[in-house]
């Protein structure tokens, strides 16, 4: 239904996130509520729902717009099927938004500093609509490429200066051209969608709430490399964006927009979803395409690289789903407006998925150039709970942590690299005080050390005793030395292994020891974990001085050996106490060591 | 070519050579553990890592990475050593280190890699590995838990034999290489994996706690089974071959080995070895003396020549020198009647050639196949006949994605490859196809016409062989057939593959012809790259076809010895090195001969079904006792070398004509192979071409890499015609086996150890049969009873029996035909 002035719009999010929130329950009520009030006849006016993607707000799903022609839209978030009555009741036919359930101001300053060029579509259009692609600017990138010779086309993308969102930060440009110069006319395009970042999401919003707006970017690399055919690999875990991209697909080749003779433009491009097993190394391109020729997701040596020899020998380009977003954009607005925003090195925005201990966790997409300091504390509202921030891991399991200090590091491929940690896919985790480094390290390694291919020595074997000397550590059995066992291991595991999930994935453990060394010295010499949060480094002691005399833990200690009394500090009976860490984590307080 | 420097030489090698290949040329020698060189790039296990300058800030792989123009290596620093001992360490971890008890110990990569490495001492700490081992079969033990996951198993495997049983199971640290459902390997066990195993995770079992390595006596030799000449090395101790080892350095076929070759030396040791001369008295086999056998040969063929004659029947595994004092031998004997199994078998093969192209031999080379664009391969299943083959063509696909077409009659491994079209036919109409194809391409145009005579005749005699005729009779799509030419025809390198053998006599001419017919149109023969290749069942059959082991002037050869003395009217038959009685075509006719043959004389390793007939048994030495050459199906002749001494008093055949023409008078000496060698090159020019000691790792290829045909012309062949009836039963080679000698070495007895009839799962159903069941199958006025095998393999309507089973006399019911019509019933 396309879009008039004349209409009300509810714009629901349909995400994932919103879903997850009961964002069909929220539909069903305005569409009963609707006809139940008759809202139609009585405003005058049509009234749309329209199911959008996912805004990046996501904790706060369901979120909801409503928007009266000739006023200001309202956001609502929390909101539930019970809410609708009132919502309808006095916003739509009386014209007074129910304050008390808006969005808060977090809302408006979530908004302010980001610049949502890639989610520009993502909520706001209805996700699963072609029309309402194509009333956004749909196809016009496409049919702006055709205009230009395909090496035109490859020299328009390499001054944009876009570079690969999927972590590596490749010239996308240079990329097409190196698959494009490989003599042979069977050549494969394939778009990225594993997305195993754990915690990331970004690639799910973004096909979930535009996936037309992907399908063009493939579009337009198919043309410029020659690519007749082209894959997303999704992993299996996204149905929704499966789903609905596999819809758009659907659509898309009924309207005769893929297959032969795209939209009459004169070029041929299939292309089909590969749904992943869910392996994070079937990210990596080479075992990414195995994944795909049916084999086991092991990785494969390069040179020679996928432009030369790819998925089933032929030539093959990969680029990340944002990648290929972004392509979309720098053809509706040009290079050289793509290249206007952002830093020297890194042009254009970049979405991050943010979680831990941040106030408001979800997807916000910024310029390059901004500082991680503006990301967590502008954008995002701070620390949980008012807490000290003490870190953030920026790249996931193969990036590094930054901590206080390292916070003017701007959103640059380079800058980030030189903090120690990386851009990666844009997965940051937030962490304050109660975080142990250490331990984190741990977390990660345990995470790579599992989705470890196996293949190659350094990384099957050698993450896996990194491992155990980090439990080790956080056990309170770390020795004289490890620190620089780790560091020496870490740098030969990162030469000497195959892909990339090995070289990187003792980054978390050498950015925590180069800024947080202190904390590994606490473990190891002192036995002692800093941040209380290593449970086997407890003493189950109450510190005085920050016991607030709540009274919580007496009530949750399953042997009674916690003597308190109104008004007094808390104690344990150590002799008694099983260690079992049920007052620990009662604690708001952080109280007890 | 790329010019580089590594460690401050200067290189210069193909553009394709990796890192470590460069280094190679120049001395240098970079570690590795996963790499080997027939199989493709795979970059696991990170030792062979060095430093490129124009790649700085990493290290490089150096099994991986290709050159390129001004590339300048280090490969070895301190970093370098630093992180290669860092990832042994690692390696080292959690490995068992039992090489005390390890057969591998001695030979163990990881042991040199850790030597080299100088691995003192571990950084690291962990559990050793406690997985079970996995003893399922007789052949192949693995234990898990000194692998050290490069992998060289599992790519072997898959991208050189083609069966694919192992896969990377898991994840991390608890990855692993497991079979199907982790049950333990059931597998063809060619024993490949073995072979690349570098460490003591795969071993040969029958070799277990056996000898040292070190203790072994290794004797590079050629395969005395197939024609394809695989070089294998023979592991002595003690004067008994205790394993069969490979040699991928320098061996022909890359040392690569079937189950066969790998597994099938145990018959050489086996204690039913005939040691002494037999000598029939009271009706009775009993041992004699040498002296006294051998004049009661002479005798008796001496006899026999002054009545109705006596004829001699070779088989094709004897030595090039062997057969040539063996035709010595029969002119001393004054008889014409000289044949070998060829006669029987393949006579029609070579007429066939010899009438178009003019040569009887293949006119490439087993490389060449592998660097093929488009492979017929005609009739057999190369995997079962010629395993080796069947590798090559495999790589062929693998490597250089050669289309492969295979016509048969059943779909066998080859059938299975990646991309393999088989143009499934009914058992002995494979000639309609042929000729089919022959006429898509001058119907087309695509044919060399150019210099092949016979075309004009030919045409006509293909008017009833268009794609839509024989589609109809053939049930092969007239598309595929007109799609299968084309290919064939429009391919740069193209490869015809044809086997023979004694289960295949039937439209051997024909086939011969039909397939050399379509060769010339396709412009094969003689292109640089392209071949006809003409397989033979015995390790030494070329060389028996280019000795001329075949009947003199006017004499008789196999068939017509056979029928004459059946008849009563030859007086004597000598057979070398063969089991008639066994392995012949139409076993009754054969037993008639030899009960009714007044003088039998057998030369022989075993006291064969043949032998027992015999007035006399000659003890002979196997290929693992004696020095010569052998010439292979790709006319390579290759040296075989003595690693043992023969069992009791069994003499080399060559020794035993020799001192028995000796006997008769003559002074035909065995002078060595050497100086025999250098005759056969007076009476074969062909062989003229170098001396015995010239001969190294690879052989001489007679006639070059590329043989020139001597002829060009086409001749006309009818189709083949239909056999009626509800089952048709074909007969042939199964792959455990080769001939009947296998059947006495434990390896293939392991694997196969019974007779067989194989049908389909569909025909199965019909005739309510499982494996295993009792089937009698009757045709030709016989019946036999088999145990049923049942399979995708064939269709329906259509059973295989492998003939080398002497007990199941198969060869009863197989006379020599194509296929042969049966009835089958529980
Ligand atoms: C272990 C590992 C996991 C990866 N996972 C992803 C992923 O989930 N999504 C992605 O786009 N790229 C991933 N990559 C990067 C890809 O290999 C590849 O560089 C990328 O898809 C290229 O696209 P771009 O040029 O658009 O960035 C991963 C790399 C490694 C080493
Ligand atoms: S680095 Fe890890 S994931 Fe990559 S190939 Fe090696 S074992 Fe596999
Ligand atoms: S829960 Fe914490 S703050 Fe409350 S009494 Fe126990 S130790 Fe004190
Ligand atoms: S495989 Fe090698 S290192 Fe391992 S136990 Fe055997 S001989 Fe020793
Ligand atoms: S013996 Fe041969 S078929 Fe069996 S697993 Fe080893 S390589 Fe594969
Ligand atoms: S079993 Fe042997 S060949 Fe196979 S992966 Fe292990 S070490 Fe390598
Ligand atoms: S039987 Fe043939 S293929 Fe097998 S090893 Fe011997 S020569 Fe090679
Ligand atoms: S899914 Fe609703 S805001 Fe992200
Ligand atoms: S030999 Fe190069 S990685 Fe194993």
């Amino acid at each position: 239904m396309a879009e008039t002035a004349e209409n009300i719009q509810v714009l629901i999010c349909t995400g994932t996130g919103g879903f997850a929130s009961g964002a069909q329950s929220v539909i069903n009520a305005f569409e009963a509520e609707f006809a139940k009030q008759g809202v139609e006849a009585q405003v005058g006016k049509r009234c749309d729902i329209k199911k959008t993607g996912c805004r990046g707000l996501c904790a706060n799903d369901v979120l909801v717009d409503v928007i009266i022609p000739g006023q200001e839209s309202v956001t609502y978030d929390f909101v539930t099927a019970e809410l609708v009555p009132q919502i309808v009741e006095e916003h739509m036919l009386k014209n007074e938004p129910v304050v008390k359930k808006k969005a808060g101001p977090y809302y408006t300053q979530f908004l302010e500093k980001q610049q949502r060029i890639i989610f520009s579509r993502c909520g706001t259009i209805d996700a699963e609509s072609l029309d309402d692609f194509i009333a956004h600017r749909g196809f016009t990138g496409i049919k702006k490429a055709v205009t230009m010779k395909p090496e035109e086309v490859i020299e328009e993308v390499k001054k944009s200066g876009l570079r690969g969102r999927g972590g590596g930060g490749f010239p996308t440009g240079v990329k097409w051209s190196f698959c494009k110069a490989t003599p042979g006319d069977h050549k494969y395009l394939i778009c990225n969608a594993d997305e195993g970042d754990p915690g990331a999401f970004m690639d799910r919003s973004v096909l979930e709430g535009d996936p037309y707006g992907v399908i063009e970017g493939m579009m337009i690399a198919s043309y410029a490399i020659g690519c007749k055919f082209g894959y997303v690999y999704c992993r299996a875990e996204y149905p929704l964006a499966i789903k609905r991209l596999q819809k758009a697909i659907d659509t898309c080749y009924e309207k005769g927009y893929l297959g032969k003779n795209c939209m009459g433009l004169g070029f041929n491009f299939d292309m089909r979803i590969k749904a992943g097993a869910g392996a994070f190394v079937c990210g990596e391109e080479t075992a990414l395409m195995a994944s795909i020729e049916g084999e086991r997701g092991m990785s494969r040596p390069r040179p020679p690289f996928p432009a030369v020899r790819g998925l089933w020998g032929k030539p093959t380009n990969i680029n990340n789903v944002e990648t290929f977003a972004n392509v979309s954009y720098i053809f509706y607005n040009g290079a050289d407006w793509f290249s206007s925003i952002g830093t020297e090195g890194t042009k254009g925005t970049k979405i991050f998925a943010l979680t831990g201990k941040v106030k408001h966790t979800g997807l916000v997409e910024v310029p390059a150039g901004t500082t991680m300091k503006e990301v967590i504390y502008d954008v995002c509202g701070g620390i949980l709970n008012n807490r000290k921030f003490k870190a953030v891991q920026a790249g996931g399991p193969s990036g590094g942590c930054l901590p206080a200090e390292a916070l003017d590091a701007e959103v640059d491929y380079d800058s980030l690299i030189k903090a120690g940690a990386m851009m990666g896919s844009g997965g940051l985790v937030v962490m304050d005080e109660t975080t142990c480094m250490v331990d984190i390290a741990r977390f990660f390694l345990n995470f790579t050390r599992v989705e470890s291919c196996g293949k190659c020595i350094p990384c099957r074997i050698g993450l896996k005793i990194m491992l155990e000397i980090l439990e080790r550590i956080t056990h309170g059995n770390g020795r004289e030395g490890d620190i620089e066992l780790l560091e020496s291991m870490a740098y030969d595991i990162k030469k000497s292994s195959l892909c990339g999930l090995g070289q990187t994935a003792p980054n978390p453990v050498l950015s925590t020891i180069r800024y947080f060394r202190h904390e590994y010295e606490a473990h190891i010499k002192e036995k002692a974990c800093p941040s209380h949060s290593c449970k086997p480094l407890l003493h189950f002691k109450v510190i005085e001085e920050k016991c607030k005399k709540c009274g919580i833990c007496p009530k949750v200690c399953p042997v009674d050996c916690i003597a308190w009394e109104k008004g007094q500090v808390a104690v344990i009976d150590r002799d008694k106490c099983t260690e079992c860490t049920s007052c620990y984590d009662a604690c708001r307080f952080m109280a007890i060591e | 070519m790329v010019n580089l420097t590594i460690d401050g030489k200067q290189v210069t090698v193909s553009k394709t050579a990796t890192i470590y290949e460069a280094a190679k040329e120049v001395g240098i020698s970079i570690p590795v553990l996963c790499y080997a060189k027939k199989l493709m790039p795979y970059g696991a296990c990170r030792f062979c890592l060095v430093q490129v300058e124009q790649m700085k800030g990493r290290l490089i792989p150096a099994c991986t990475t290709p050159v390129s123009e001004g590339m300048v290596v280090t490969t070895i620093s301190d970093e370098i050593k630093k992180v290669r001992k860092t990832v042994m360490e690692f390696l080292l971890v959690n490995h068992v280190l039992d090489c005390p008890v390890c057969d591998k110990g001695g030979e163990c990569d990881l042991q040199d890699l850790a030597y080299e490495l100088e691995s003192t001492s571990n950084r690291f700490e962990g559990e050793k590995f406690d997985l079970p081992t996995d003893e399922v079969n007789p052949l192949i033990e693995r234990n898990m838990n000194r692998c050290v996951l490069c992998g060289r198993c599992a790519r072997v495997c898959d991208e050189v034999v083609g069966y694919g049983s192992y896969s990377f199971i898991n994840r991390g640290f608890e990855t692993k290489i497991a079979t199907a459902y982790d049950r333990g390997l059931s597998c063809e066990f060619c024993g490949q994996c073995v072979s690349m195993c570098p460490v003591g995770a795969i071993l040969p079992r029958p070799f277990k706690f056996k000898a040292r390595p070190w203790q072994l006596k290794e004797v590079d030799s050629v395969c005395g089974y197939c024609g394809n000449g695989c070089t294998l090395t023979l592991g002595v101790l003690n004067n008994k071959v205790e394993t069969i080892r490979f040699n991928d350095k320098i061996g022909v076929n890359d040392g690569n080995l079937c189950v066969r070759g790998r597994f099938g030396y145990s018959y050489v040791n086996h204690d039913e070895r005939l040691t002494k001369p037999l000598l029939r008295k009271d009706g009775e086999l009993v041992e004699a003396e040498w002296d006294e056998a051998l004049q009661v040969v002479a005798d008796g063929l001496a006899n026999a020549q002054k009545g109705q004659g006596a004829g001699i029947l070779s088989g094709a595994r004897l030595t090039n020198e062997e057969l040539f004092v063996l035709k010595q031998f029969a002119k001393t004997l004054g008889t014409q009647n000289l044949d070998h199994s060829g006669g029987e078998c393949y006579k029609g093969v070579t007429e066939g050639l010899k009438e178009t192209i003019g040569i009887s031999a293949s006119t490439g080379t087993f490389p060449q196949i592998e660097k093929a664009n488009v492979i017929l391969a005609i009739r057999s299943d190369f995997y079962e006949t010629h395993p080796v083959v069947g590798m090559v063509v495999n790589q062929a696909i693998r490597r250089n994605e050669a289309k492969l077409l295979v016509l048969a009659d059943k779909r066998g491994k080859l059938s299975k490859l990646p991309g393999a079209k088989t143009l499934l036919t009914k058992p002995g109409l494979e000639l309609d196809i042929l000729n089919a194809m022959a006429r898509v391409l001058l119907d087309e145009g695509l044919a060399q016409t150019e210099g092949v005579d016979g075309i004009a005749d030919l045409q006509a005699a293909l008017a009833n062989f268009s794609p839509a005729q024989v589609a109809e009779r053939t049930g092969v799509s007239a598309e595929q057939l007109q799609a299968a030419a084309r290919q064939l025809a429009g391919a740069k390198n193209s490869a015809i593959l044809m086997a023979y053998g004694l289960p295949y006599q039937g439209l051997n001419k024909e086939l011969a012809t039909a397939a050399a017919n379509l060769a010339l149109l396709a412009g094969i023969p003689g292109r640089e790259g392209s071949g006809l290749y003409l397989c033979g069942e015995k390790a030494n059959s070329q060389g028996a076809i280019d000795l001329g082991i075949l009947p003199q002037g006017n004499g008789m050869g196999a068939q017509a010895m056979f029928t004459a003395a059946a008849a009563g009217q030859l007086d004597a038959l000598y057979v070398v090195g063969e089991d008639p009685l066994s392995s012949y075509p139409d076993r009754d006719r054969i037993a008639k001969a030899l009960d009714k043959v007044p003088f039998l004389v057998v030369q022989d390793l075993f006291l064969s079904p043949t032998a027992q007939q015999a007035d006399v048994v000659l003890p002979a030495t196997s290929f693992a006792e004696k020095d010569g050459t052998f010439t292979n199906a790709e006319r390579r002749i290759q040296r075989v070398r003595r690693g043992i001494s023969s069992p009791g008093q069994a003499r080399a055949d060559g020794a035993i004509l020799t001192a028995l023409a000796g006997k008769l008078g003559s002074s035909l000496a065995f002078t060595g192979p050497a100086a025999i060698f250098a005759e056969i090159g007076k009476a074969v020019p062909a062989y003229a071409t170098c001396s015995f000691n010239e001969i190294g790792p690879q052989g001489v290829v007679w006639g070059g890499e590329s043989l020139q045909p001597a002829s060009r012309k086409v001749v006309a062949v009818a189709g083949g015609s239909e056999v009626e009836g509800d089952f048709r039963l074909v007969t042939g080679s199964a792959l455990y086996h080769s001939g009947t000698v296998s059947t006495k070495a434990k390896g293939p007895m392991a694997v196969l150890a019974e007779p067989y009839v194989e049908l389909s799962r569909e025909d199965a159903k019909a005739l309510k049969v499982a494996d295993g069941d009792l089937l009698k199958v009757a045709g030709n006025g016989v019946e036999l009873k088999l145990k049923a095998k049942v399979g995708n393999r064939l269709p329906k309507g259509v059973l295989f029996a492998p003939y080398h089973f002497a007990e199941a006399q198969v060869n009863r019911l197989y006379k020599g035909e194509a296929v042969i019509a049966v009835k089958v019933s529980k």
